[in-house]
């Protein structure tokens, strides 16, 4: 199945800045937990593995991969449902498989494996927009894995997948005026929400998030803390290992939600300005392989895994700097997470694979 | 190929020009993303910076032990102990109420006494740490510190801090004094700043400058917990400078001992005339300044202040009393010095004289009296006489030069004013004209006359120095070094007697010890003592009927003013024993601090004072000194009669 040939047609400038993340991912993993932790060696280890779960998703042709997305899309259900019901706890939400040497969490591969069915779905089809019925069968298909997910409860987690039906859906020609209507529904239903559907310690979190002052001990005093963190690091930073707001514990979780947070205190705006760069190169360089796709399958594909990528990195980052609610939500690539890395290297693993094969029949 | 074929080529661009829309929309996100970042890290730093220093920095106080205090022999008197504080730093508390709570609970502190202390500073800024626990037992120490490790106190501190440690038989209370929180009013003056521990009375009040040192401060690393990482620098604090008091300890312990030995509550003061150097100043009851030093509990607080006995007060410089008979030291020396008799001159005693169509009463037919005879005898007549052609100004004159009107000026704070009346005194008071049939009582020390034991031990001590006498506690001060010596406070109007004058009223003296006279129990052999007793009236005998049934104590006060020996004195000093009816049961008390001043002088064992028959203490065995003396234990009351 793997040519040689198409080794050449590799892009290797996403694949290394991919892998350049990863690396400083490491690094302030390394200096979040205070040297070489076992979070820093799982990370290696994870690093490691999702470069073969990268290998193993470009090697196999992304049609072949695509026509057997319904089997794929089961298995990940099977998944999910054995989560529910021979999963292990922790913190307070079942999230994990036990598999004997390392817990897998089967939710960071349902980004891709809805990406694969949605572009199946929607990419076979001769319309030029797709139907009522098209959306209706898609939305079902999110729904699936995202309210088995939400149920963990993982709520961070089943929210990235609502951008990679959003994304595909955009793409495939979903008429504008479906936008407008998304729209004005959010707007009339905030209200309705805020009244029925919240929870008070949900309100709560957003009042905090308007204005994080008014709680600085209690729900607020995460994101100001970050504020405090990404603003002190100022130009140059603190230095690596010698952050304070991350060395000492004032910000929570520092090598996993916080991580951004923790990069910009120790290496400063440079290092923003670096790590920035890099993501914006590979959400761009992944936009440009959905672009030269060589079909719509491959590009709606490429455009889904993106999708959430792009969602989380946004998120993550927006909420390292304080700017957003402090939520679950960890930033690909860079935070500690065994498999979220292998998730999302498997993923550019599909993009690179519709990138190398733009010119196979 | 089963799938993927290009769809129409509309359907292309319209794929295209999507995938362009997010391209834009990436940018411009990442474009705002990088603002953001430029926002908080460029153009926000200073004031973030700030606020990760304040989170993870803390200063905290170092407190510098206040100078050591020393008498004149270098015993320690005064010294600081290692105690601990226990602290709520609100900056970092999260839930200030459950603290309190956590930490009464692990402390076993009361909890409302707690919330009034932190409500007490709620205005003062957050990063100050309100002292909650003083004082803090190991157990509590150890308490809050395994909670601390638990993340459970991360807004509490411990700190270790010197106290005052005082004797632990309140040796001296008025005269050291104590020290304590600065109250709202000295914060107010702007000297001190809140929760400043400082001296409220006796020495460390008034020497507080010299004993406080400056604090130093400690910068440390903290984490989120509040846990210390590591220090970052440390100024050490500076020690109050030591003091060397002119205190003797041995004599102020034996003046003590005599009031217990005699159960009299009083004053002494002992003075070395030729320096003004105080040797001794007690006033009993006491109360014990260990527990001001770690800041004193409510309940005895008030006890403190409403105690009939008022041991809060330094008999010494705050009680006036009426000086009874030894005010004829004053008059002898007056008439002397002002050429109204000369000491051979001879006045007739036939059991009292007329003044001013008044009998005045003499307690004896003492027959013709020089002067010398007449302090001895403690003959009324002979002075109902010269008082009267002095006259109440020339009186009221030679006792501010002698010390005895208006304040002594001994570095204590809070002195009363020794009341002599004058003509001028009465008619600002009264705004009456002076009678000289008054003159006739102030003669005897009685009228108007009232008096601290500072002021007659001032007068003695100017009477057998032949000039006047300021008194003075501190002989030298230091950083640790070399003592510096204090220079001795000139007194306000240098007065110097004639010879005659002191030979004369010496001779009295002496001979009221030594030969007939009232005050034989003070005689010591082979010790020229010399001495006047008096008795001070509590209350007239008019208003003795008056008083009748009211459990007021009215017995007589006794006074014993002293010098030893008769010739260049090296002490002079008073005694003040309340309710004791006679001076003479005060003077034992005088003898068993001049023996021991000689004893330590010459380097044998001290003495140790025998009982006193006819006093209170007598003939029960004395009891052991309580180690705390505490006002109100009935050693008065338990007398007899």
């Amino acid at each position: 199945m793997f040519e040689r040939r198409l080794s050449t047609h590799l892009d290797w400038s996403l694949l290394v800045a991919v892998l350049a993340i990863a690396v400083i991912g490491v690094v302030m993993i390394f200096s979040a937990t205070g040297g070489a932790s076992r979070e820093y060696w799982t990370q290696i280890y994870a690093v490691l593995l999702g470069l073969g779960a990268m290998v193993a998703c470009m090697v196999i042709d992304y049609r072949t991969l695509v026509d057997k997305a319904h089997w794929i899309y089961l298995a990940l259900l099977l998944a999910l449902l054995a989560v529910m019901l021979f999963g292990v706890v922790r913190g307070g939400s079942r999230r994990w498989l036990d598999l004997g040497v390392f817990n897998l969490q089967p939710s960071e591969f349902a980004k891709a494996g809805l990406a694969l069915i949605l572009a199946k779905l929607l990419g076979d089809l001769r319309r030029t927009a797709p139907s009522t019925q098209d959306l209706f069968l898609a939305v079902a298909l999110t729904a699936g894995p995202l309210l088995l997910i939400a149920n963990e409860p993982d709520l961070g987690t089943a929210v990235t997948l609502l951008p990679v039906l959003g994304v595909i859906v955009f793409a495939a020609g979903l008429p504008l005026r479906y936008l407008g209507i998304a729209a004005v529904v959010a707007v009339v239903s905030a209200p309705v929400a805020w009244m029925f559907a919240l929870q008070d310690y949900q309100k709560e979190r957003i009042v905090t998030f308007l204005d994080p002052e008014q709680d600085a001990r209690g729900a607020g005093y995460q994101q100001i803390q970050a504020r405090i963190t990404v603003g002190s690091g100022g130009v140059t930073g603190k230095g690596f290992m010698k952050g304070t707001q991350g060395q000492l514990r004032f910000l929570p979780v520092a090598h996993n939600d916080f991580i951004f947070s923790v990069l910009a205190e120790e290496q400063g705006f440079v290092g923003v300005v670096v790590a920035l760069g890099l993501y914006f190169f590979v959400i761009i360089r992944s936009l440009d392989a959905a672009r030269l796709a060589k079909d719509r399958v491959g590009a709606y594909l490429v455009l889904g895994v993106l999708a959430s990528f792009m969602f989380q990195v946004v998120y993550n980052i927006t909420m390292s700097a304080g700017l957003a609610p402090v939520k679950g939500l960890t930033l690909p690539l860079l935070s500690y997470g065994g498999s979220s890395m292998i998730a999302t290297l498997a993923g550019f693993g599909l993009i690179l694979n519709v990138r190398m094969r733009r010119f196979t029949n | 190929m089963r799938i993927g074929t290009f769809g129409v080529v509309e359907d292309r661009r319209r794929l295209q020009s999507r995938i362009t829309a997010l391209r834009v929309v990436m940018s411009v996100i990442f474009v705002l993303l990088l603002g953001g970042f430029w926002f908080f890290q460029v153009f926000q730093h200073a004031k973030f910076k700030e606020m990760a220093e304040n989170n993870h920095q803390r200063t905290l106080p170092l407190r510098a032990p206040r100078g050591v205090m020393f008498d004149r022999h270098g015993e320690v008197l005064v010294e600081n102990r290692a105690s601990f504080n226990i602290s709520i730093m609100r900056e970092h508390s999260r839930d200030l109420d459950r603290t309190m709570r956590l930490l009464a609970k692990v402390t076993g502190a009361d909890e409302a006494q707690m919330r009034e202390t932190v409500e007490r500073h709620r205005r003062e800024p957050s990063y100050r740490p309100i002292v909650v626990v003083q004082d803090a037992t190991l157990a509590q120490v150890a308490a809050v510190t395994a909670r601390r490790l638990d993340f459970e106190l991360p807004d509490v501190v411990v700190q270790q801090v010197p106290t005052r440690r005082y004797p632990a038989d309140a040796l001296g209370a008025h005269l050291l004094g104590y020290v304590g929180e600065a109250s709202e009013q000295q914060v107010a003056d702007g000297v001190v700043a809140t929760g400043t521990v400082m001296g409220q009375s006796g020495l460390e009040r008034t020497y507080n400058e010299i004993l406080m040192g400056s604090d130093g401060a400690r910068r440390v690393v903290v984490n989120s917990v509040g846990r210390e990482i590591r220090t970052l620098d440390e100024e050490p604090p500076t020690e109050g400078k030591r003091m060397q008091l002119t205190l003797d300890a041995s004599m102020q312990r034996a003046a003590e001992e005599g009031f217990r030995t005699t159960g009299y509550w009083g004053s002494a003061v002992v003075l070395e005339p030729a320096t003004g150097d105080v040797l001794t100043l007690v006033s009993l009851p006491a109360y014990d300044p260990n527990a001001f030093a770690a800041g004193i509990d409510k309940a005895t607080w008030q006890q403190l202040n409403t105690d009939e006995l008022r041991p809060l007060q330094n008999r010494a410089i705050q009680g006036r009393y009426s000086p009874g008979s030894t005010f004829k030291v004053v008059m002898a020396t007056a008439a002397l010095e002002e050429g109204v008799i000369t000491p051979e001159t001879k006045i007739f005693c036939a059991g009292g004289g007329t003044f001013y169509g008044r009998f005045f009463q003499c307690l004896g037919h003492h027959g013709w009296m020089d002067v010398r005879h007449a302090l001895e005898k403690s003959c009324n007549t002979f002075f109902y006489t010269v008082g009267n052609q002095l006259g109440v100004d020339k009186i009221h004159d030679w006792s501010q030069k002698l010390g005895l009107a208006t304040k002594s000026g001994v570095d204590l704070p809070n002195e009363v004013e020794s009341i002599i009346p004058s003509t001028a005194w009465k008619q600002q008071r009264t705004g009456e004209r002076w009678y000289p049939g008054e003159t006739i009582s102030v003669a005897i020390g009685q009228g108007q006359v009232s008096v601290t034991p500072m002021s007659m031990a001032v007068m003695m001590a100017s009477v057998a120095q032949g000039r006047r006498v300021t008194p003075r506690l501190v002989k030298a001060t230091s950083n640790g070094g070399t003592w510096e010596q204090v220079q001795n406070p000139a007194p306000a109007a240098p007065v110097t007697l004639k010879p005659d004058t002191v030979s004369a009223v010496h001779d009295g003296l002496w001979m009221a010890v030594n030969g007939a006279g009232t005050a034989v129990r003070a005689k010591i052999a082979g010790r020229d003592v010399a001495g006047k007793t008096g008795t001070a009236q509590v209350i007239s005998l008019q208003g003795r009927q008056r008083a009748r049934g009211t459990g007021r104590d009215l017995r007589d006060h006794g006074w014993f003013v002293f010098m030893v020996p008769k010739d260049n004195p090296e002490l002079a000093g008073v005694i003040f024993a309340e309710h004791s009816e006679h001076g003479y049961l005060a003077a034992p008390i005088a003898r068993h601090i001049i023996e021991t001043y000689y004893a330590r002088k010459e380097g044998r064992p001290l003495p140790v004072m025998p009982a006193v028959p006819g006093t209170p203490g007598f003939p029960a065995a004395p009891a052991p000194a309580p180690a705390r003396p505490v006002a109100g234990d009935g050693a008065d009351e338990g007398g007899v009669r």
